[in-house]
């Protein structure tokens, strides 16, 4: 399961319901949440991130509708079985490639040399 | 509502506690009552709990006067008034005589949650006590929750603690005031937050909305308070 380390927070980004979904579609991405696999319940996220259930309760209630978590009656809240795990890890790794173009286009980089300095930052990495 | 202020004003001899408050607590909020030391915070809660009387304004709790609805009302006060050779156990007898809602094994697990030392108050830290503190005004059933400075002056740990059981303990259906300057810790905990300034309201909002447009509850307090 989910440990408090793992969720990522920041009071001065947004409502909190939403981080909690980019949250768990992050941990999804990074294979860290798989399809099939339990959800905390409400109350216990919210236990563990000091968070006010109810914006758990929001939270979760947004990613069912975008088709990514399921209740089951009964049984408590799991990631879907079709969730679109590989879209999420594409559009994860745009935003990723997006902002590391707008920081390096701010320091007037042309792409051959960002893709020099990319590759290698990858290859000490 | 659970409870409701209409033009609120308590004048103490010199001073104004607070002026001019209209507020409305519906059932199931977590709601932070934020402000500097002297804005009015206590006084709040405390004619919320009937402790206080208002020099002007009405205040319902529970479609009743505040002082009638006392046994519904859980008042957790900024003083320590625990006696020095109290046990855990002391301090579950004394409850239980006072108040008819008080559960003394829900006490007992709330001890434990909290790890509560059982042992003697005057060998126990400032955050255990605190912590006693918490389970004693958490094993009571309540609707409507008065917590003033749960936080205050208390270790990290415990007040991790602390809040971590709030959480846990909520029902939906409880309304909790908690008054706080430590808002940093507790602002994840709040729907609404309430900021007193001199006694008088200077912003009423919901966290998520304070969020939304970019700022946290903290980075309001530093705005509205400044």
């Amino acid at each position: 399961m989910t440990t408090k380390e793992q969720w990522i927070l920041d009071m001065d980004a947004g409502p909190i319901f939403e981080q909690i979904g980019r949250n768990v579609r992050m941990l999804l991405a990074r294979g860290d949440l798989h399809p099939g696999e339990k959800l905390p319940s409400a109350r216990e996220l919210a236990g563990t991130l000091s968070v006010n259930p109810n914006t758990i309760v929001h939270a979760y209630a947004e990613l069912e509708t975008q088709e990514i978590i399921e209740k089951r009656r009964g049984l408590g809240t799991f990631v879907r079985e079709d969730a679109p795990v590989e879209t999420m890890r594409k559009d994860m790794l745009t935003q990723i490639a997006k902002t590391f173009v707008n920081e390096v286009r701010r320091l007037g980089v042309e792409t051959d040399e960002a893709m020099a300095a990319l590759k290698e930052a990858w290859d000490a990495g | 509502m659970l409870a409701r202020l209409e033009g609120v004003t308590k004048r103490y001899r010199t001073t104004e506690g607070v002026r001019d408050l209209s507020l409305e607590f519906p059932a199931g909020e977590i709601v932070g009552v934020l402000g500097l030391n002297g804005s009015g915070k206590s006084t709040l809660l405390k004619l919320v709990a009937g402790l206080l009387f208002p020099t002007a304004g009405s205040i319902t709790v529970f479609g009743a006067a505040p002082r009638p609805s006392r046994g519904r009302t859980v008042f957790l006060g900024e003083t320590d008034t625990l006696w020095p050779w109290m046990t855990p156990r002391d301090a579950s007898r004394f409850m239980e005589g006072l108040y008819p809602d008080f559960d003394p094994i829900r006490f007992n697990e709330l001890l434990d949650a909290l790890e509560v030392p059982r042992r003697k108050t005057k060998a126990m830290s400032k955050g255990e006590r605190g912590r006693l503190r918490l389970a004693m005004a958490l094993a009571r059933s309540a609707k409507l929750y008065l917590l003033d400075e749960p936080l205050a002056g208390i270790d990290l740990i415990s007040r991790e603690k602390i809040l971590m059981q709030l959480v846990r303990e909520w029902h939906t259906d409880e309304t909790i005031l908690l008054s706080t300057h430590e808002v940093a810790e507790a602002e994840g905990l709040f729907e609404r937050a309430i900021y007193l300034r001199d006694g008088r309201l200077a912003l009423d909002a919901r966290a998520e909305d304070l969020r939304e447009q970019g700022k946290s509850v903290v980075q309001t307090f530093k705005e509205v308070l400044a």
